[in-house]
């Protein structure tokens, strides 16, 4: 399913489906509130976050020589490093490993890295089978949809939805209880792993200190990825790096706290190199690949610190605008507030150049961030650059008003005789309270929502009444 | 030009332009460091029973080895090399499967019994290093993972995990922290137990 062009339609769609909105409210105050009870848990929060953050700024600053240490790093562990520029370049480089190991099937774990290359649909055109094994992905593989949100890709999804495509997948009897549902992917997917010959996974962290990949999942399946078949592929974003293991600590206190309410994931796994000599599992060869795709711009322009984020989802669950809409409407792999920085930053304002306005800049994503991004500083600078380079709409009329008012505004005679103008004419049109319709430019704002009436009297005429009745002069 | 070249001249040209805010360190608690080994069973036993994990206690090296006997039965079983395993566990089941035995025989394995290279108290974390007589199928593939742990691993936090065997992780090639037993909350946030991994974890804290 691919998204439609354009923002506005996206969301409505999103607005008209009710379940839709149900279930991310749910989903979402659910993980909220998990989030708190599970920072508690820390002693310290705030000064871990703190610390987080100072480890994956360090990271980004000088990117181009941890990378390059990095990359020393995972060489002398015995690791096969590749780089790729674009999603083609990665594409192409995997379907080579696999062809040269001879792979027919592939298993990946959750990499949102090879969603942003279409890496399935590449290794299938080379007739490589490619199997998500994430639960959430597997049902959104299975039906061909897209997932919908970091950490929870199929949160738009009923039981029965599951139960469905299963039972019309699968050839398996109609189940809509999740526990069953499990099951029957832990039997069909565990055939998988015994079978393929090449595991794919992503990368949560890389270790620049000692060319350490760390992963995390729930489920076992990154282990299992990274364990079973004879050739392990890790695809990475070029901005996943850490200086140290004791930075590695760091961010994974904050990490799982803030995604899913755990203290750490079930299962978190540092990969330093193919088996040794002497293990008796564990894949021959470990290949990395670093996929660049557009980071290394956004590192040169306004918004360099979203590099430094971890992908927890935290933001998506406080974001106002997601809650409502959802992860679809954003119309890419990453949405919410994070999504609304990234995607234009790999995708292009001239596609994407609407989402930085898709938010009320009402800070609650900065609040909850384990590491402290500034998501409002950074979508205010793509509005900017929006305009500045014309890839989003400003009309003349936008344009002519805000001058009117500028005009109006930085002349305080008229500026009141114009305030109290418009509030007797706003007042006029107010029912119990509310403004459903405004006329002519001021209709776009109440297209979709209401305007509250305005007070009786403006803050500037209860301040004077206020300094009279204390005796003083404004 | 090598994609390689072509990615770290961008970024190094990029880091000229782009700003990347500072941070000031912060000073973190340094309470873990003073709890002693009492302290830190105590927290580990209370994490674990948060987990939905199984643990059991024991004072000698047989009480060990009989609740690994009374916990396994006739179960079949797949398990770290004798010589891995500690408290002589490794020979009270001569029909156990190992690492050298093929992968369909061991994915039929119903207990995977390991040892623990260390264990993290603040979590309730085993901590699992790969290498010689020590596969990582016996705590992946069965669906009841039983994990013996000396007294003397458990260490307070990651933190202080990553410092004392900072050369035996640098050595392995992979090391694995497994906290609990096998889980998703994907479909309708229902929490779900063994969806790949093993939907059980039992632990023995040995002497």
């Amino acid at each position: 399913m691919e998204p439609s062009g354009d923002f506005a339609v996206r969301v409505k769609e999103a607005l008209a489906d009710a379940h839709l909105r149900a279930a991310v409210t749910q989903a979402t105050s659910q993980l909220g509130s998990r989030r708190l009870l599970a920072l508690a848990t820390l002693d310290e929060a705030d000064a871990w976050r703190d610390a987080a953050r100072a480890a994956k700024l360090d990271a980004i600053r000088t990117l181009a020589d941890n990378l390059e240490k990095f990359e020393a790093r995972l060489i002398a562990n015995g690791a096969q490093v590749h780089w790729a520029e674009t999603p083609d370049q990665a594409n192409r480089i995997i379907a080579t490993i696999a062809e040269r190991a001879g792979a027919r099937c592939a298993v990946k774990s959750k990499s949102m890295v090879s969603e942003e290359t279409h890496l399935n649909d590449a290794l299938e055109a080379c007739g490589i089978e490619a199997v998500e094994t994430d639960l959430g992905e597997y049902i959104v593989q299975l039906r061909r949809d897209r997932p919908s949100h970091i950490i929870a890709p199929i949160v738009h999804l009923t039981r029965a939805d599951v139960g469905k495509v299963m039972h019309e997948r699968l050839q398996v009897p109609y189940t809509d209880d999740p526990k069953e549902l499990a099951s029957i992917a832990r039997r069909k997917l565990r055939h998988d792993f015994l079978r393929a010959d090449l595991g794919i996974s992503g990368v949560n962290f890389g270790v620049v200190e000692t060319g350490t990949l760390c992963l995390v999942t729930n489920e076992g399946n990154g282990r299992m990825v990274t364990s079973m078949p004879r050739v392990h592929v890790a695809l990475m974003g070029i901005e996943k790096l850490v200086p140290t293991m004791a930075d590695l600590e760091k961010c994974l206190k904050v990490l799982a706290r803030s995604a899913t309410g755990q203290k750490i994931t079930v299962y978190t796994t540092l990969v330093r190199g193919p088996r040794g000599p002497q293990d008796s599992d564990g894949p021959e060869e470990l290949h990395v690949v670093l996929l660049d795709n557009g980071r290394s711009d956004i590192r040169g322009g306004d918004t360099a610190e979203i590099l430094a984020c971890i992908r927890c989802g935290a933001c998506l669950n406080a974001c106002p605008v997601f809650r409502t809409i959802g992860g679809h409407a954003y119309g890419d792999i990453y949405p919410g507030p994070v999504g609304a920085i990234v995607t234009p930053g790999l995708r292009g304002m001239a596609a994407f150049g609407e989402l930085p306005h898709a938010s009320s800049l009402c800070g609650a994503c900065r609040e909850v961030c384990p590491v402290r991004l500034d998501i409002p500083k950074m979508l205010l600078a793509l509005r900017g650059v929006g305009v500045k380079t014309r890839t989003v709409p400003s009309p003349l009329s936008l344009k002519a008003g805000l001058k009117l008012f500028a005009w109006v505004a930085s002349r305080p005679p008229i500026y009141r005789f114009a305030a109290r103008a418009v509030r007797f004419a706003l007042a006029a049109r107010a029912r119990r309270g509310w403004i459903s319709t405004l006329p002519g430019l001021a209709a776009g704002w109440t297209r979709s929502r209401d305007f509250k009436a305005p007070p009786s009297k403006s803050f500037q005429e209860l301040w004077q009444a206020r300094q009279r009745r204390n005796g003083s002069t404004p | 030009m090598s994609a390689r070249a072509s990615i770290l001249n961008r970024i190094r040209r990029a880091e000229r332009t782009g700003h990347v805010p500072t941070q000031a360190p912060s000073a973190l608690p340094l309470a873990a460091a003073q709890a002693s080994g009492a302290d830190n069973l105590r927290r580990f036993a209370a994490e674990l029973q948060a987990l939905g994990v199984d643990l059991f206690i024991e004072d000698s090296d047989d009480a060990v080895r009989s609740r690994i006997v009374a916990l396994v039965g006739s179960h079949p079983v797949l398990q770290w090399d004798a010589a891995a395993l500690p408290y002589d566990v490794g020979g009270l089941f001569p029909w156990a499967l190992t690492g050298k035995s093929p992968r369909d025989a061991q994915a039929s394995a119903e207990i995977g019994i390991t040892g623990a290279d260390a264990a993290i108290a603040e979590t309730g974390s085993l901590v699992l290093l790969s290498g010689k007589d020590k596969p990582r199928a016996a705590s992946l593939l069965p669906p009841t993972h039983l994990a013996i742990v000396r007294r003397s691993a458990l260490c307070a936090s990651m933190g202080e995990c990553f410092a004392a065997h900072a050369d035996a992780i640098a050595r392995a090639a992979c090391c694995t922290f497994v906290t609990g037993p096998s889980r998703t909350a994907d479909i309708e946030l229902t929490l779900t137990l063994g969806v790949h991994g093993p939907g059980a974890v039992i632990v023995v804290v040995g002497p």
